[in-house]
Formats: C-alpha cells, structure tokens, sequence
C-alpha cells in the first residue's frame, strides 16, 4: 500500500503541474494584465512601463513561465500584484477559512444525507420517502445562490439566529477563546448549510438506492436468518456496502470544494479562496492565480487519495488497493 | 436503524441550533464603535503605493500631511488648513512654499516627525523605480538634467522643523502637491528600494494621524483605533472605526438596514425608497457631482490611428463631424435616462467640469434639449439618409451603424448603452452593444481602437483638463475621444500658467462654450453618490472630500437598530 501511496503521490505532483501550466496559459491568453488596473491619467507611461518592468510582465510568456516555476521548485509561489505581498502569505489567510468550511460542509451533507436516507428506507413507499424523495429532487435543483440567499434572509435577518456575514462578528477576538470558537462556528454554520443542502438531497437519494439494494443481498438475509439485531446488520453489512459510492462522491466534492464555492463566499463575506481567485483572475494577478491553482490541485488530488484510503479501510475486499 | 437515525437527528440539531444560542448583543457593536461596510480589501498602507480611493482616505487618516484640505463649496475652490504644518509663506514670486511644522507631533511609536520625512517621503514618491501613481504631483518640482526629479534642489531642510518646496513655477495646486501623506524615516529609511513594496511596515503602519491600525483581518475587517500620541489635530474621538469587508452589495444594504453597519457608500437610487421605508433610523447623503457619464464619439479613424502609431489621424468617418455629434446628441433623451437610472439623483451635464466649481461654471450654456426631428435634420444634411428603407441612414453606401463599447459585467453602463441604443434606432442610427472586459477596456480608448465607447470619469478636485482635452494624443492617450482644438489647446496651456485657480474662469466658461457647440461626446449627467450613514453616527461631514473625511469627528449616540 506505501508503493502504491507513492506512485499516486507523483502523479499527483505531475498532475498539480499540469494544472498550473494550463492555468498560466489561460490567464496569459486572457487581454489586459495586471498593470492596466493602474490606468490612470496621473499615471505617466514612463511609470507604467516600470512597474510592467518590477512585476515582470516585460518578458516574454515563456520567460515569465520558467521564472514563476524556478520560483515555485523553490518553495517561494512569488509576489501578488493585487495583494502588494507574498503570494504564500496571502494564500495562508484564505486556506484555512476554505478548509474548514469545506470540511463542514462535508460533515454535514453526510450527516444530512444519511439521515434523510435512513428515514426514506425506513418508511419506504410511504409518505415520509416520497416527501424525501421530492424534496430532495427539488434542493438539488435549486441554484446555490438562491439557497444562500433565503437562509440568510429567514435564519439571520427573520429570525436572527445566525449571523449574516464574514467569519467573526466584530471584536470577537476580544472575548475569549471559547466565545471567540462558538462565535466562528455560528458565522460557518449557514454558508456549510448553503453548501450541503443541495448535496445531502443527492447523497439522500443515492445512499437510500443503495441501501435498498444491500437490503435485498443475501448475505443480509443470511445475516437476518441468524438472527443478529437490525442495527448490527445495518452496521456490518447494509451501510458500509451502500456507502462506498458515496465516499469517492464525498471525495471528488471536497475535492472541488477545496478551490473554495464563489457564490456561497461573495453571499455570506466568507474570507475564502473562491473569492480570491475570481479576484486574481480578474486583476490579472496571474503569481495569485496559480498560487491558487496549485492549492486547488493539491486539494482536489489530496481529497481523492484520502477517500481512496477510506474506501480501502471500510471495505475490506479494498485493502492494500488505493 | 432507529438508534442511528436519532442519533443522527441530535447530532445535526446540536450543530445547527447550538451555535444559534448566542447573545443576541454579539450581533451588535459598542457604543464607541462606527462599522463602514465597504466592497472590497484594499492591497496595502502605505501611502507611496496607494491605487485606490478607498486606501487613499484610510491612509489619510493615518499619515501626517502638511496640510489639510477643505472644499469650499459656495465658491467651488479647495482651500487649505494647518496640519503637520502650523504655517506657511510664498517666497520668490510664489515659487517656493516654506512650511512651518508644529512642534510635539510624534509618531505613533513616539519618535518625532520632522522635516526629514517629509523630504524622504517626497523622495521616494518621486523615485521612478517605484513607481508610485502619486508621482505626477511632483511635477511641478525641479528636475535634473535627465528630466528625473531633483529631490536635493527641490526640497530643502534647513532645520527639523522647516521644510522649503521649491517649484519650477508657480501654480494652483501647489498646496494641493505639496499635502500628500508622509511616512516615516526611521521606518523605510534604510529599506532598499526594491524591498519597499513588500515591507512589513505596509500592513502595520507607523503614522501620526488621529487614528492607528488595532488590526487587518484580510478579506475580513480593518479596524483603527484612536491615536492617543496623534496632534492632528488630536486623538479621534471614536474609540473604534471598523471597515468591515462585503462585496455583495444586497449584504450591504441588509446590514445598513439591520444596523449592524452604520454607513455604506455607492448606494444604488433604486434602493432609497427601501431604506427611507423600512430603516428610518438610516439618513441619506448625496455626493453630488463628482462623477459624469458620457457617450464618447471616436472622433478619428481609430483604426489608421493605431496603424499607424498615432502618424495618421484623420477624422472618423461616422463621428468626424461636430454637426453629426451634434445630430446624435440632441437624438439622446438624458432627462429620460436622468429619471430612469438614477431616479433623479443626478443634474443633466453640458460639459466635464462640474456644477461643484461655481467660478468655472459657464452659466449661459442649457443642455441640447432633446429633439429627434432636429437630429434627423442635422444627419440628413450631412448626407445621412435612409435611401434603401430598411431604417438605417447610410451615406456613400456606408451604412450609419458602430460598435459601442462599454465596460462588461456593469448593469449600470449597460443601462445606458441599451437606452442609448434604442434612442439611435429612433433616428435611423444603428449601435451594436459590445461590452469589453474591464481590464482592456481603457487600453482599448486610450489606443483609439473603437467607434463609440459609454464611459464615465471622476474629477479631481482642481480642474485638470489637460489629460482629457490637449490635441497632442500621443501624449495625452487619456484624450479617449481625440478631440483637437487649437483654441482649446491654447486655453489649456493659459490656464496652466496661472497662478490662482479663480482667475482661470473666464477661460473655463469659453472652453466649456467650444465643447458644447463641438460635442466631441455627448455629455450625459452627473450622477450623485449615495451613501446610508445611521442616524447614531454624528458629526460627519460626509461630501466631495470622501465619505471618511474627519472621520476623527465622528461620535455616535444611542445605538438606533431595527
């Protein structure tokens, strides 16, 4: 398993070097760079072309391209034109927030998700799975935006649960460390709801499929012939059979989410790195939009490999195979 | 299955309600606090290296400047106040500007500021290695036989306390030049050059002025807090000033409306109506006049222009014409447009210098009403006529139809270009809406590569003509719509050479004159900016100056929320 670890390791760091290629090739290939934001009459085109000259986007594609990837070999992802600091430094401020609300999310799709599974094979054919069934169907389809848009209208403004905006409410770092977490936590539990309501209406109707199906196998019914309780079997047949799927959907999505949900994040202020991509591209500030390229490339090859390893140690036929 | 779906059901109610059961006051802020949402982070404090408004106002608040500028606005003149210098005198038929400074005033980590930064600060805006926007205001200084800035002839400092500008000439905005944000030696003295961008002390300012930074949450909050050590002129008098990072602007608004911000700018005139109704505890203030909008007619064959390098500049075969300018002009109903978009928030605009400067303001001109028998007649008489009956005039069997460019993903240009369009259309005139990303679109005016573009310019506070009107387009690439006038350019070298900004009226008002029978664009109007400010907020004198000016006044009364 540690050789097969390691091979996926190199093609992931070929894999992560694609990404930023093709990233650097779209962002070059787009008109305009970063010093037309400075466009300004008090700006004279002698100083114009000397801050193209600071920011290096005198030189040619390639040069720019050899410079950027000699920089990066080196553990240096350079310098933001947009942000006036190391592309590093600001990176470190907006993964962390990306992380955790990405990682909410998933917990709490999977929570969800199960739970509106459970209740739908538990009733099944009945009123309760059509209702799963149906609602489900519906917040799949329903764009994200407008869902972040009616939670933070119903549970902040109507009901004011929840706060509305950004990650702390202001001076919170002021009131000690577990005010200061519980604050946090009030301020990521909307924009992860946002996120995981259409995705638990998917893994709702996908795990209650599977279940259905592990239900009708027959070591389930050998299982129930024995005798053993109805949560042992749902334990240590039914679920882990039914769950696979879901854990390589789960991957790919945290994967995905990882590059940071754009919509979601402009909503709700979240200080995250889909605001700070669509922002570098914008500006042109190509050091930042690799830098996130990169992020996004590890996060979503990382988020692969770490489901691959789950799904190897929940079903035993998998292991030793990532 | 049982066990485990309640125990699911518990698990997500505790995660979603538990969170929830905060105290409602961690929704609100003290009492000494004033929250200014705005829409986007800024990049840096450091004043040499400021690109935007809004880092500009900030940095205002935490740098000395000399002085201090103030609009008059029953005049329409900037004037200027003691700061960091307590007095001033001309010298040398007005040449050189000496400059007192007030004693006691320290740095917020107590050293003393002196004559020295400001004659370092000057430096380095001046450095063309880097490349600060503010360089321009140096111009008026000596310059070196390269033509680079002479700092050393330029800047004089007899003592700590004295600092002598000496300018080429005089003119205007002298003050205006002299009163830029200075920083502090001892921190960037012994920076290298090229390490000044990335300098810590760009996100961790030392300054002097009535507020300091607690902190810089990026992409979340700035908050500053009172400078205790600041003279000027004093400590603010809010303890905390939080500008708190939104870029969804119906978040904004929502939060105004809640109270849990106290003021947002750039408010749409759609969404007045909404606040006055349903938060009364929200005051609305206009910033009137900063800002104009316009249809910019090419008024050159763009396409052999950049061809040629600017060698060739011959009149555009659609918008060479004034009489067509003119035609198209009066085929454009701004009134309607005026009461459409911004639900007359704004003034109808005759030309680019604005109702602000009374002085300047050339009171016999009235907007080209809106006539669209007079523009046909006006277009038919320069051989525009619609021969084939499919509605569009052609002239020499060029149809009458352009590309109209405008800056894309803005609803407001947008607005705009489609009732621009469909006015056109009234008149036989075709225009194809081409919205152009952001970043190219100015570079695509500035090298003539279009028909007609919707643009719309903020003035600074003097008038500054130059950049937009001088026929030299080759050194004046902002000249979008390459105009050439000979009297104008006359007008703007005379203005140039006098000293007092007031004696320049005279010719404003025949500048404006020339424009208005020209039409080298059609003027639209000047919109208002709108800001929301809680009635808790007093003592602000929100205006043309900014929407922070003296923010050091600002205190607040009993908090007023929904």
């Amino acid at each position: 398993m540690a050789a097969q670890i390691a091979k996926r390791l190199l093609v992931a760091i070929l894999l992560v070097l694609g990404v930023v290629t093709i990233a650097f090739v779209l962002v070059h290939v787009l008109p305009g760079d970063a010093a037309a934001h400075l466009l300004s009459p008090s700006l004279s085109p002698e100083v114009l072309a000397r801050l193209r000259a600071a920011y290096g986007l005198d030189k040619p594609f390639y040069v720019q391209y050899g410079l950027w990837l000699w920089s990066f070999v080196r553990g240096d992802l350079g310098f933001s034109f947009s942000q006036q600091r190391a592309v590093v430094d600001v990176l470190a401020d907006a993964v962390p927030y990306t992380i955790l609300l990405a990682c909410t999310a998933i917990v709490l799709e999977l929570l969800l998700g199960t739970l509106l599974a459970l209740m739908a094979v538990r009733r099944q054919n009945g009123l309760v799975d059509k209702v799963v069934s149906l609602g489900g169907m519906v917040m799949y389809t329903l764009p994200t935006f407008w869902i972040a848009i009616l939670l933070v209208s119903v549970f902040s403004y109507g009901l004011g649960l929840f706060p509305s905006a950004q990650a702390h409410s202001i001076g919170a770092d002021r009131w000690g460390p577990f005010p200061y977490a519980l604050d946090f936590v009030s301020h990521l539990i909307l924009p992860a709801l946002a996120i995981a309501l259409p995705g638990s209406a998917g893994i709702a109707r996908f795990l209650r499929t599977n279940l259905l199906k592990a239900y009708r196998q027959e070591y389930v019914l050998a299982a129930q012939s024995l005798g053993l309780s109805e949560s042992r079997i749902f334990r240590s047949y039914a679920f882990p059979n039914a769950v696979l799927p879901v854990v390589t959907i789960l991957g790919l999505e945290f994967g995905a989410l990882l590059s940071g949900a754009l919509v979601v994040e402009t909503v709700f202020a979240w200080p995250g790195m889909g605001r700070l991509a669509v922002t570098a591209i914008l500006a042109r500030d190509y050091p930042l939009v690799l830098g996130c390229a990169t992020i996004s490339g590890i996060g979503v090859v990382g988020a692969n490999l770490l489901a691959d390893i789950v799904a190897s140690i929940v079903d035993p036929r998998l292991h030793g195979e990532v | 299955m049982r066990s485990i779906a309640v125990l699911h059901l518990i698990l997500v109610a505790l995660l979603l309600l538990l969170p929830g059961c905060r105290s409602r006051e961690q929704n609100t802020h003290d009492e000494e606090t004033v929250v200014v949402g705005i829409p986007a982070d800024i990049s840096t404090l450091n004043p040499i290296f400021v690109q935007e408004v809004t880092e500009g106002e900030i940095t205002e608040l935490i740098y000395p400047m000399l002085v201090e500028a103030m609009f008059d606005t029953t005049v329409g003149v900037l004037r200027f106040r003691p700061s960091l210098a307590h007095s001033w005198e001309f010298r040398n038929s007005d040449r050189d500007i000496v400059f007192h400074l007030r004693p006691g005033v320290l740095w917020s980590d107590s050293l003393p500021v002196t004559a020295r930064d400001v004659c370092f600060t000057y430096e380095l805006y001046g450095d063309a290695t880097i490349g600060s926007i503010r360089q321009s205001a140096l111009d008026g200084l000596q310059r070196a036989d390269d033509g680079s800035i002479d700092i050393r002839r330029s800047i004089e400092v007899p003592d700590d306390s004295t600092v002598i500008f000496h300018f080429r000439r005089a003119y205007a905005g002298q003050l205006f030049d002299a009163g830029l944000p200075i920083v502090p030696t001892h921190i960037f003295g012994s920076v290298p050059r090229s390490g000044l961008r990335t300098h810590p002390s760009n996100r961790k300012p030392v300054g002097a002025g009535p507020f300091a930074l607690e902190s810089w949450k990026p992409m979340q909050e700035l908050v500053l807090v009172s400078n205790p050590l600041s003279r000027l002129p004093g400590p603010a008098v809010l303890k905390r000033l939080v500008l708190r990072i939104l870029p969804d602007n119906l978040s904004r608004l929502q939060e105004l409306k809640a109270g849990r911000i106290d003021l947002v700018g750039g408010l749409e005139p759609l969404d007045v109506a909404g606040i006055r109704s349903s938060a009364p505890s929200v005051n609305i203030v206009s910033i009137s006049e900063r800002q104009y909008f316009f249809v910019g007619w090419n008024n050159i064959d763009g396409t052999a222009y950049s061809a040629s390098k600017g060698a060739s500049v011959i009149p555009h075969s659609l918008f060479g014409s004034a009489t067509v300018r003119r035609a198209l002009t009066y085929a454009i109903n701004r009134k309607e447009m005026l009461a459409t978009l911004l639900g007359n928030w704004g003034k109808e605009a005759t030309g680019p210098i604005s109702p602000l400067f009374r002085w300047a303001r050339n009171d016999t001109l009235t907007p080209w009403p809106y006539d669209p028998a007079m523009a046909s007649k006006l277009l038919a008489a320069e051989g525009w006529i619609d021969r084939n009956g499919d509605g569009i005039r052609e002239k020499g069997g060029r149809p009458f139809s352009f590309s109209l460019i405008l800056p894309a993903g803005d609803q407001f240009y947008l607005d705009i270009a489609n009732l621009v369009q469909r006015q056109l259309r009234e008149v036989g005139v075709e225009a194809h809406i081409q919205p152009v990303d952001g970043s190219v679109f100015f570079p695509t005016l500035m090298e003539k590569k279009y028909d007609a573009c919707v643009a719309g310019f903020e003035i600074p506070l003097q008038i500054q003509m130059d950049d937009f009107w001088n026929s030299d387009l080759r050194r004046y690439p902002f000249n979008i719509v390459s105009f050439r006038n000979r009297r104008v350019d006359g007008i703007l070298a005379s203005a140039k050479r006098t000293v007092h900004e007031v004696e320049t009226g005279p010719l404003w008002k025949e500048f404006q004159a020339i424009l208005h029978q020209e039409q080298p664009c059609t003027f639209l109007f000047w919109s208002s900016r709108l800001v929301g400010v809680n009635r808790r907020v007093q003592g602000a004198k929100i205006g043309v100056l900014g929407t922070l000016y003296h923010a050091w006044e600002w205190h607040t009364g009993k908090s007023t929320t929904q």
